[in-house]
């Protein structure tokens, strides 16, 4: 006569203690931000080693994760599974493992231009840019309109892209007056290019140690290694 | 704005190459601590120059405009004489780096006779008419008494030659009395900042317009009005003891009128970024503005022109080859671009009622900017240009990770980046510190002054450096550079050339250094 199996345990939650369910339950209540363990200490009022123990036993029963706060990274807290970490955790949209997707970001800035040079005789709002990453075919092309201005912006920043109002004359006649619209900086948009500065085409301009340099110490326009470079053509 | 360390240490230099390390002790002197008496200056100099010596170094300074005598009017009551003391014109010294851009702004202006008149009057300091005829009949391309005197008229009409400020004006005490305080409602509301002493006393020694630029310039003795007492301005005189403002036959000492050139090159510089960031159009309507404004020009760091009216623009505009070219209705489409601000770019011009004004503290601000932005960029790279930038817009005190985000940069980099351009001066920082939360919160401001000042003092110390570089190359090349060139052949040809070269480098880079130097210091 075969034996019969004992049943396998039920789902999880069933086989958990008290402190485990108190924990778990802080926890779900805390969605996307998760609980640190000194917040559990606060309102469960259970001790630090059993603090200890259930959160092991939950994370090992795939009922919690850690995740690190990338604004303080001594801080570990801990999210039901079903949650995902909210920005303040992760650090934002553009992180990916705790690290800046630099390349990402880089990519996407690319499109934006390019699509800024191919329209550049037309008035371009941030809707136009939006639709072209809105229709992306794969979801991780995919932006949301936050994260397309959040682009520009940074264009704006790096003095490629400028935003101009829309006074609703002429070009912008068909944008509503006060309406930012962009356009490229430089050569390519035909004008209004930042000259570089004539101090910054001098080696001291550049040089890191003009607080050192004097004219008859170890660090000198007579000893200095980027004036014999910029001279040693 | 007081001068910075390497400003002295620049100015020095300068003297140093011009007259000798004497003269240069004496500037440094001044330079350093401020106005003094010439027994003052004897005993504080860095080696010991006797009175003597340092009376005949004054003379020389002010022949060439670099130093100015005054005296200040003893307490009423008080017996004792007022004692006469020195001030270094810092600005002025300056100027000895650019004799040619003035030289050049005269020559595109009246021609070069007219540049040749001046250019006497730059490497003497001050001349009487005679004097710079006789300097003519000792030239090897003689211009004519005629000429010289025609030209000399005609660089006092366009204001670039004046007649010699007041040499010891003596300056009223500073404290009014409780009745002067007096204010009526309307005189409360318009606030003048305090002068400098600097200011207080070039405004003595200047004297009024009419003066200043005669009008009436006629032949023999009254080609010479005669400087006396009773002409040159409105505060008091005393008699000095040597008189420098007229020559051996009571002549009028004549001076190039820095002021009005650099008021032209300021101008020059507003047209040139005009033509950058907008178009040729409106740099032509730009030019035809400032031609219309500039008599009226109290001062040449002026904030704004005076109003003016579109027919005025118009008029001044069609005087010339490109301004013919435009229609009325360009004209009105470029004053509108002008008129125009963006987040890229702030309005050069600011229209009222019909009316427009050159807004000269905006179109040079972008200027700045420019500068500024580019050294970050060069020094710090790409995410340091973006925090800056992004900090410059806000204009207020943000904190690290607010930075980081709106510059997209690595939150864990970026207080480095941070620290990096705090170190040098180009940012302020500030300690929030939070009850409860263990590190304080580290604040970030672009502060415009403070930068602004922090890079002066860097183009000084650049600029010293390229003059310094270039004395080193050439010292380096000595023996070669006394052999003719036309007997140099193979590698002593091309060190030869190389050297060349690298001479030309050296002057261009600081010559146009010196552009961003009066564009934070003059303009």
């Amino acid at each position: 006569m075969s034996k019969r199996k004992r049943p396998e345990p039920k789902s999880s939650s069933s086989g958990i203690n008290e402190d485990e369910k108190n924990i778990l339950g802080l926890i779900r209540s805390k969605q996307g931000m998760g609980a640190t363990t000194y917040e559990m200490r606060t309102a469960t009022k259970i001790q630090p080693t059993l603090i200890t123990r259930a959160v092991a036993s939950l994370k090992k029963s795939s009922l919690i994760k850690e995740v690190p706060n990338m604004n303080n990274k001594g801080i570990k807290h801990f999210l039901a599974v079903e949650f995902q970490p909210c920005k303040e955790l992760t650090g934002g949209d553009w992180y990916i493992d705790g690290a800046l997707d630099v390349s990402k970001i880089e990519g996407l800035k690319e499109i934006c231009v390019r699509i800024l040079e191919r329209l550049k005789s037309k008035v371009v709002t941030l809707d136009v840019i939006y639709s072209y990453f809105e229709k992306a075919s794969s979801d991780g092309d995919k932006l949301s309109r936050e994260q397309t201005r959040e682009i520009l912006k940074n264009l704006v920043l790096d003095n490629v892209v400028m935003e101009v109002k829309s006074n609703g004359l002429t070009d912008f006649s068909a944008t509503r007056i006060g309406e930012i619209c962009y356009k490229l900086t430089g050569k390519k948009s035909g004008g209004g290019e930042a000259r570089d500065g004539a101090f910054a085409l001098v080696p001291c301009g550049a040089c890191p140690h003009i607080g050192l340099c004097t004219p008859d110490g170890v660090i000198s326009p007579t000893t200095c290694v980027y004036f014999q470079k910029w001279l040693d053509f | 704005m007081t001068t910075t360390e390497f400003g002295i240490v620049y100015a020095v230099h300068i003297i140093t190459s011009h007259f000798g390390s004497v003269a240069s002790k004496v500037c440094e002197c001044l330079l350093r601590r401020g106005p003094l008496s010439s027994r003052e200056i004897s005993r504080l100099a860095e080696s010991d120059i006797n009175h003597t010596k340092v009376k005949d170094i004054l003379y020389l300074l002010i022949q060439h405009n670099c130093v100015q005598a005054f005296s200040i009017e003893p307490p009423d009551g008080s017996e004792s004489k007022a004692t006469v003391q020195y001030i270094a014109l810092f600005s002025n010294i300056l100027h000895r780096a650019r004799y040619n851009k003035f030289s050049k702004v005269v020559n595109e202006e009246l021609g070069s006779q007219c540049s040749g008149v001046l250019d006497g009057l730059l490497s003497n300091g001050r001349l009487t008419l005679e004097q710079l005829i006789d300097r003519d009949r000792d030239s090897k391309k003689q211009m004519g008494s005629e000429a010289i005197r025609d030209s000399l008229q005609k660089l006092v009409a366009a204001r670039f030659v004046e007649r010699v400020p007041s040499p010891e004006p003596v300056l009223g005490n500073k404290d009014e009395g409780p009745a002067q305080k007096k204010r009526g409602a309307k005189a409360s509301k318009i606030f003048k900042e305090p002068e400098s002493l600097d200011e207080r006393i070039l405004e003595a020694a200047t004297p009024v317009d009419a003066i200043r630029f005669p009008f009436i310039f006629e032949q023999g003795s009254s080609s010479t009005v005669a400087d006396d007492d009773s002409n040159i301005s409105e505060g008091k005189r005393k008699q000095p003891e040597v008189d420098y403002t007229s020559g051996p036959s009571n002549e009028v000492i004549w001076r190039p009128n820095f002021e009005e050139l650099i008021r032209r090159l300021r101008h020059k510089a507003c047209v040139e970024m005009v033509k950058e960031r907008r178009d040729e159009g409106c740099a032509n309507v730009m030019k035809a503005m400032l031609e219309v404004g500039r008599s009226q020009e109290k001062k040449a760091k002026t904030d704004k022109s005076v109003q003016m009216s579109m027919g005025s623009i118009y008029e001044e505009l069609i005087k010339t080859d490109a301004g013919r070219e435009m229609t009325q209705e360009r004209v009105e489409a470029c004053l509108e671009q002008l008129s125009a601000t963006s987040s890229y770019l702030p309005a050069f011009v600011i229209e009222s009622d019909g009316s427009y004004i050159v807004d000269f503290k905006s179109i040079i601000s972008v200027a700045q900017k420019d500068e500024m932005e580019s050294v970050v960029m060069r020094r710090y790279g790409k995410e340091a240009f973006r925090m800056f930038r992004y900090l410059s817009q806000e204009d207020r005190f943000v904190e690290t990770d607010k930075i980081a985000d709106a510059a997209l940069t690595e939150k864990k980099d970026t207080p480095q980046i941070l620290l990096k351009m705090w170190k040098d001066g180009y940012l302020h920082m500030q300690k929030l510190a939070v009850t409860g939360v263990y590190m304080p919160f580290l604040l970030w401001k672009v502060n415009k002054l403070v930068v602004s000042r922090q890079m002066l003092d860097e183009m000084y110390h650049a600029s010293l450096n390229l003059s310094l570089r270039l004395t080193h190359e050439t010292d380096s090349e000595k023996e070669l550079l006394l052999l003719p060139m036309e007997k140099l052949e193979g590698a002593l040809k091309e060190r030869r050339n190389k050297y060349r070269a690298k001479s030309v480098l050296l002057t261009s880079a600081r010559f146009k250094l010196d552009d961003a130097i009066m564009l934070f210091h003059d303009f």
